[in-house]
C-alpha cells in the first residue's frame, strides 16, 4: 500500500515537474510578445502625458483618416495607395517572433534583427518604395532593424548635449532642424544660431505650406497647413509659414549613417545634429570621461552626433518621386507632454503620477515638435491636384504602429498577439511553410482520426468457443493413467471395494483379468509404444463385455 | 458531435482562409469563410430528441427458442419537427432478429407517432432486458450528430425448453414410485369419488349430486378421496465444470432442460417437486405443487449460471434431512470433477431414496469444441464409464446422456451399469 502511494506521488511529482518546465518555456517565449508589467506608452490611442493622442487628434482634425496597426507591418503590403499613406513608428517597445528565413540564395538563415522580422522590414521597405512615408521615432528600443535597412544605425547609448533645457534637466535637449547646430546663450537657445530647415527653407521653399505663405483664408481652408494659420480678423487668418524648427527631445541617443552601406533609398541626409560638445555615455556608468581621462574602461564619446536623418528616393525628397523615411533619435518627441506642451502645462494630461487636472511641477517650454510633425504629414499627404492646395489627398491616411506597444488590458494585448501571429504566419516565408505543414497534418489528423458515429446494428453473438480442458489430454494418454483406469474397471466389474482390491494378491488379480496381455499390463509396469498403448486401450474397452 | 463531413468542412474552411491570406487571394478567403458560415448556420437548424417511447411485448415469459413480438411506439411530444432522428431499440446480443428491424430513421411532425415492429427469436434461456432506446439526432446536412437515449426498459424471462417425457419411461424400473397422485381412503381434496353426504352450508354448488337430490329430495354432495402426492427432488449441478461444450449444448443447458421437463411432467401429475441447484452456492426450492411452483422452478432455472465447485455430498448432507422418506431423487450432473458423487449417492440410497442420476456426457460435449486425441478420448470415456458403473453399483439408476440424444430417449435407457 505504502509502495503504491509512493509510486503515485512520484508519478504526480514527475508530471508536475514536466508541466512546470513546459510552462516556464512557454512563458519565456511569450514574454517577448506579452509584457504585462511594462507600462503602456507612446500609443496614439491613449491620452496620458506619455501617449500621442494629441498628434492623432490634430491629424484627424485635418481631415486625414487615422488607423492603427495592431498585428504586424506585414499588412503594409496590402495598402492600395501607399503614396498617400504615412506610417508612424514611435518607440518600439517589444521584440518580435522570428522564424529562420529563406535568404536570396534560397538558404535558410536565422534572423538576428530586433523589433521587426526581416519580412516585416521588407514590407516597410516595399511600402516606402511604393511612395509611402515612414516616421521612425526611436531611441533605445527595437527599431534598429528599420534603420539598418536604410544604412542608418541607432547607437543605443544615452546622449548628452550642452544644448540642454536648463529649466528641466540635462535629459532634455534642444534639436534644431537645420544643417548647422544651434547654440545656447546662457541657459536659453541663442536665436542668432537658428537657421532654416535645409529642404523647407524660404530659399528653396518646396514645402507645400510655403506656397500658401501670406495668403488670407479661413482656418478650414488652411487644411493641412492650419497649424501655420494665424487669426487676423473674424474668421479670416493668414498662413505664416516659418521653416525654423526648434524641437525638444528627451533621453536621446545618437544616429549615424553606416559607412559603406547602401540602404534601400539612394539619398540619405542628416537633418539635425547636436552641438560640438555632445557626449555619449557608452558604458552607461553615468560618468562622462573624455579626452585625457578616457580609457578602455570608459570608452565614452564626444563631439557632434546626428539627431535626425531623412532617407529619400530622390535628392529633392519630393513625395511624388518616391517614398521617404524620417529618423528621429528620440522615441518620445511627439508625446502629449511635449507635442501639446500648453495642454500639458495646463494639466490636461495629468502629471507623471497620473493625477489629472494637476499642473506639473515643471512646465515644458514652447517647442516646434508639433509644427515639424504636422509639416511632415502635410508634405506627404497634401493633394497635388490643382485647386486643392492645402487639402488632404483623396486616400490620405496615417497609420500608427501599435503592434509593438503593450496594451493596457490583457485581453487587448492577447487579441493583438493572436492577430499578430495570424498575420505573421500568413505573411512570412518559413512561418507560412510551418503553417502549411500544420494545416496538412491537421487535415491528415482529421482524415485519420475523425470517425462518424458507428451505424447501429444488432449483432446476434452467442457463438463462441466453448469451454474445455486441453491440458489433461496428454495426461490421459500416459500408460500409468491407462493402467489406473483399467484397474478401476476390474474393481468395479467385480464389485470390490478399494480396500478389498488393494489387499488382493497378484495371482488372484491375474485370474480375475483372465486376459494374459492385460494381466501383464496390470502387473508389470513398463514402457509401451503408442501403437501398443492404442492396442491396449482397445483391449481394455472390449474387456468385461464377454 | 461533429461528423466527419463537418470536420472536413471546418478544417477546409480554415485552411482556405489561411492559404487565402498567404497568397492574398480574396476569393479563396471568401470561400473558406462561406464554409465556416455554412457550418455555423447549419448548427442552428438542428433537430431534437424530445420524444416519448412505449414498448409492447407479446409476452413477459417465453420458452427457449420461442419468438417474441415487439412493438415500439415513438411519439413526438415537442412542438418542433424532430428532423432526422434515428431510433434504435437496444436488444440483447443473445436474441436473434427474426423479422423486421429494431431501428428506424424518422422525421416526425409535432404530435406525430410511428411504430417499429420486429420479431426476436430467443435461443438462450435467461433473464433479459430490452432497452434503453437510443436516439441519434442529425442536423439537416448531417454535419452534427447528437446521441441520447430514452431510459425505457422491458424485462423478459426466457425459460428452458420443456421436452415431452413419457410416463412409461419413468415406470420402467420402479413402476409404483412415479404414479403421481394416489388415492387415500379418507375424504378430502382429490379426484376420485369417496361417498355421498348431506349438504352443509359452505359446500360448493358444483359438488351437489343433483341425481341424488332428485332421488332423495335432500341436497346431497359428492365427497372425494384425498390424493396423496409423491415428493420429487431434483438436484441440478451448475458447477463451473458444467459449462463444458458450446453455449447451446453443454451439460448445464441440457440439465436445465431436463430439470424443467421433469418438473413439468410431475407437476402436471399433481406431484410436488423440489429443486436444488448447486454450484457456487446452494439454492433450494422446497417441494410444492401447482402452477406457482412450476413458475418458480422455471424462473430459477432461467437464471442458472455455471460457477463454483460445490461437491454433491455437501448438498446431500445439507438437504437429506429435509427429503421426504423414500421419495425419488433426480441428480442431474455430469459427475465430472466431483469425487464425492458415489458417496453422496450411496448415502441417499441408504436413506431409502430412489436415486436416478441423469449424467450428460461432458467428454462428448467437450468433443464439440475441442479436438481430443482419440486415445485420450477413449481413456476418458473408460474413466467416465467406471464412474457411472460405481454409481450404478451404489444402487442408483444411471443415465448416460449423449449430446445428440433427446431427453425421452435418454430416460428410456435407464439401466443398471
Amino acid at each position: 500500500m505504502a509502495a503504491e502511494r509512493t509510486k503515485n506521488l512520484k508519478r504526480i511529482g514527475l508530471q508536475v515537474a514536466f508541466w512546470a518546465v513546459l510552462g516556464i518555456l512557454l512563458l519565456t517565449i511569450l514574454q517577448n510578445f506579452i509584457n504585462i508589467s511594462q507600462s503602456e506608452q507612446l500609443s496614439a490611442y491613449d491620452d496620458d502625458w506619455n501617449d500621442m493622442s494629441a498628434f492623432r487628434e490634430d491629424i484627424k482634425d485635418m481631415g486625414i483618416e487615422t488607423r492603427s496597426l495592431v498585428s504586424s507591418p506585414l499588412l503594409l503590403a496590402d495598402l492600395e495607395d501607399p503614396r498617400n499613406t504615412t506610417f508612424v513608428v514611435a518607440g518600439v517597445e517589444r521584440d518580435t517572433l522570428s522564424f529562420p528565413q529563406f535568404d536570396e540564395d534560397g538558404f535558410i538563415t536565422i534572423a538576428t534583427e530586433d523589433g521587426y522580422s526581416p519580412s516585416e522590414v521588407d514590407a516597410i521597405v516595399e511600402f516606402v518604395d511604393s511612395g509611402g512615408t515612414v516616421i521612425v521615432l526611436e531611441d533605445f528600443g527595437y527599431a534598429g532593424s528599420i534603420g539598418e535597412a536604410y544604412g542608418v544605425r541607432y547607437s543605443g547609448y544615452q546622449l548628452y548635449d550642452t544644448n540642454f533645457v536648463a529649466e528641466l534637466d540635462y535629459n532634455y535637449i534642444w534639436m534644431c532642424m537645420q544643417v548647422s547646430p544651434c547654440g545656447m546663450n546662457g541657459t536659453t537657445l541663442d536665436p542668432t544660431t537658428l537657421d532654416q530647415h535645409e529642404r523647407w527653407s524660404d530659399v528653396t521653399g518646396p514645402h507645400p505650406c510655403s506656397e500658401l505663405d501670406g495668403e488670407s483664408m479661413t482656418f478650414k481652408e488652411a487644411g493641412l497647413c492650419s497649424h501655420h494659420w494665424v487669426k487676423s480678423s473674424g474668421e479670416l487668418g493668414r498662413i505664416e509659414y516659418n521653416a525654423t524648427y526648434t524641437m525638444l527631445l528627451n533621453n536621446v541617443t545618437g544616429l549615424e549613417i553606416v559607412p559603406g552601406v547602401k540602404g534601400a533609398l539612394n539619398d540619405v541626409n542628416v537633418r539635425a545634429v547636436t552641438s560640438n560638445q555632445a557626449t555619449v555615455d557608452v558604458n552607461g556608468d553615468g560618468q562622462l570621461l573624455i579626452g585625457n581621462e578616457q580609457s578602455s574602461r570608459t570608452p565614452d564619446l564626444s563631439g557632434q552626433f546626428n539627431l535626425s536623418i531623412e532617407a529619400c528616393a530622390s535628392s529633392s525628397c519630393d513625395p511624388d518621386e518616391g517614398g521617404r523615411v524620417f529618423f528621429i533619435a528620440d522615441g518620445s518627441s511627439l508625446i502629449n507632454a511635449i507635442y501639446d506642451y500648453e495642454g500639458f502645462n495646463n494639466g490636461d494630461y495629468g502629471d507623471k503620477n497620473g493625477n489629472y487636472g494637476d499642473k506639473p511641477t515643471k512646465t515644458i517650454p514652447a517647442n516646434d515638435n508639433r509644427k515639424w510633425a504636422l509639416d511632415v504629414i502635410s508634405e506627404s499627404l497634401m493633394s497635388t491636384k490643382d485647386g486643392e492646395t492645402g487639402q488632404p489627398a483623396e486616400n490620405a491616411m496615417v497609420i500608427f504602429d501599435e503592434s509593438r506597444h503593450p496594451q493596457n488590458a490583457l485581453l487587448a494585448d492577447s487579441y493583438n498577439t493572436v492577430y499578430f501571429l495570424l498575420v505573421y504566419f500568413t505573411g512570412e516565408g518559413l512561418a507560412m511553410l510551418a503553417l502549411f505543414v500544420v494545416l496538412f497534418i491537421t487535415f491528415e489528423g482529421v482524415l485519420l482520426k475523425k470517425r462518424d458515429p458507428e451505424p447501429w446494428r444488432h449483432i446476434f453473438s452467442i457463438i463462441y468457443y466453448g469451454f474445455g480442458d486441453a491440458n489433461r489430454y496428454t495426461y490421459y494418454a500416459k500408460t500409468e493413467k491407462i493402467r489406473q483406469v483399467f484397474l478401476s474397471k476390474v474393481r468395479n466389474q467385480n464389485g470390490l471395494t478399494r480396500d478389498e482390491f488393494h489387499a488382493m494378491p497378484a495371482k488372484e488379480l491375474v485370474s480375475l483379468i483372465e486376459d494374459p496381455v492385460l494381466a501383464k499390463f496390470a502387473i508389470e509396469p513398463g514402457k509401451y509404444s503408442l501403437e501398443q498403448s492404442v492396442a491396449l486401450v482397445k483391449r481394455i474397452k472390449a474387456w468385461g463385455r464377454r | 458531435m461533429w461528423t466527419r463531413k463537418a470536420a472536413f468542412t471546418f478544417t477546409g474552411g480554415i485552411a482556405l482562409i489561411l492559404i487565402g491570406m498567404m497568397i492574398t487571394n480574396n476569393q479563396m478567403m471568401i470561400l473558406g469563410l462561406a464554409l465556416i458560415t455554412f457550418i455555423v448556420v447549419n448548427s442552428w437548424v438542428s433537430g431534437h430528441g424530445d420524444i416519448e417511447v412505449q414498448r409492447t411485448l407479446s409476452a413477459d415469459n417465453l420458452y427457449k427458442g420461442d419468438d417474441l413480438y415487439v412493438e415500439l411506439l415513438v411519439t413526438n411530444r415537442s412542438n418542433r419537427r424532430t428532423q432526422l432522428l434515428d431510433v434504435y431499440d437496444n436488444i440483447p446480443h443473445e436474441m436473434k432478429l427474426r423479422s423486421g428491424l429494431n431501428q428506424m430513421r424518422l422525421n416526425l411532425k409535432p404530435g406525430e407517432s410511428a411504430r417499429i415492429r420486429y420479431v426476436l427469436r430467443c435461443p438462450l434461456r435467461g433473464h433479459y432486458s430490452l432497452g434503453p432506446v437510443s436516439l441519434r439526432v442529425r442536423n439537416t446536412f448531417n454535419l452534427g450528430v447528437e446521441d441520447m437515449y430514452v431510459d425505457h426498459h422491458s424485462d423478459i424471462v426466457i425459460f428452458p425448453q420443456i421436452k415431452e417425457v413419457e410416463e412409461a419411461f419413468l415406470r420402467s424400473r420402479t413402476p409404483k414410485m412415479y404414479t403421481g397422485a394416489t388415492t387415500l381412503r379418507t375424504p378430502g381434496q382429490g379426484s376420485e369419488f369417496y361417498s355421498l353426504r348431506e349438504y352443509v352450508p359452505g359446500d360448493p354448488f358444483k359438488n351437489i349430486n343433483w341425481k341424488a337430490f332428485a332421488r332423495t329430495g335432500d341436497l346431497m354432495v359428492n365427497e372425494k378421496c384425498r390424493d396423496a402426492v409423491t415428493d420429487l427432488y431434483i438436484l441440478l449441478d451448475s458447477r463451473d465444470v458444467s459449462r463444458i461444450g458450446t453455449v447451446l449444448k453443454n451439460p448445464l443447458e441440457m440439465g436445465t432442460v431436463s430439470a424443467a421437463s421433469l418438473a413439468a411432467f410431475f407437476l402436471k401429475r399433481r406431484d410436488s417437486v423440489a429443486l436444488s441447484i448447486y454450484g457456487d452456492g446452494l439454492s433450494y426450492l422446497p417441494p410444492d405443487t401447482g402452477d406457482k411452483q412450476y413458475f418458480k422452478i422455471l424462473s430459477s432455472l432461467a437464471g442458472v449460471k455455471p460457477e463454483g465447485s460445490m461437491p454433491l455430498q455437501a448438498v446431500t448432507n445439507s438437504l437429506s434431512g429435509r427429503f421426504s422418506r423414500g421419495s425419488p431423487v433426480f441428480i442431474i450432473s455430469s459427475c465430472e470433477g466431483d469425487g464425492t458423487v458415489p458417496a453422496a449417492v450411496r448415502d441417499l440410497v441408504g436413506r431409502g431414496h430412489e436415486v436416478t442420476v441423469l449424467s450428460p456426457s461432458s467428454i462428448d460435449f467437450e468433443r464439440l469444441v475441442s479436438r481430443i486425441p482419440r486415445m485420450s478420448y477413449e481413456v476418458l470415456k473408460l474413466e467416465r464409464q467406471n464412474r457411472l458403473t460405481t454409481l450404478a453399483g451404489s444402487g442408483a439408476q444411471v443415465i448416460d446422456w449423449m449430446p445428440d440424444m433427446d431427453l425421452s430417449q435418454a430416460i428410456m435407457q435407464v439401466r443398471g451399469f
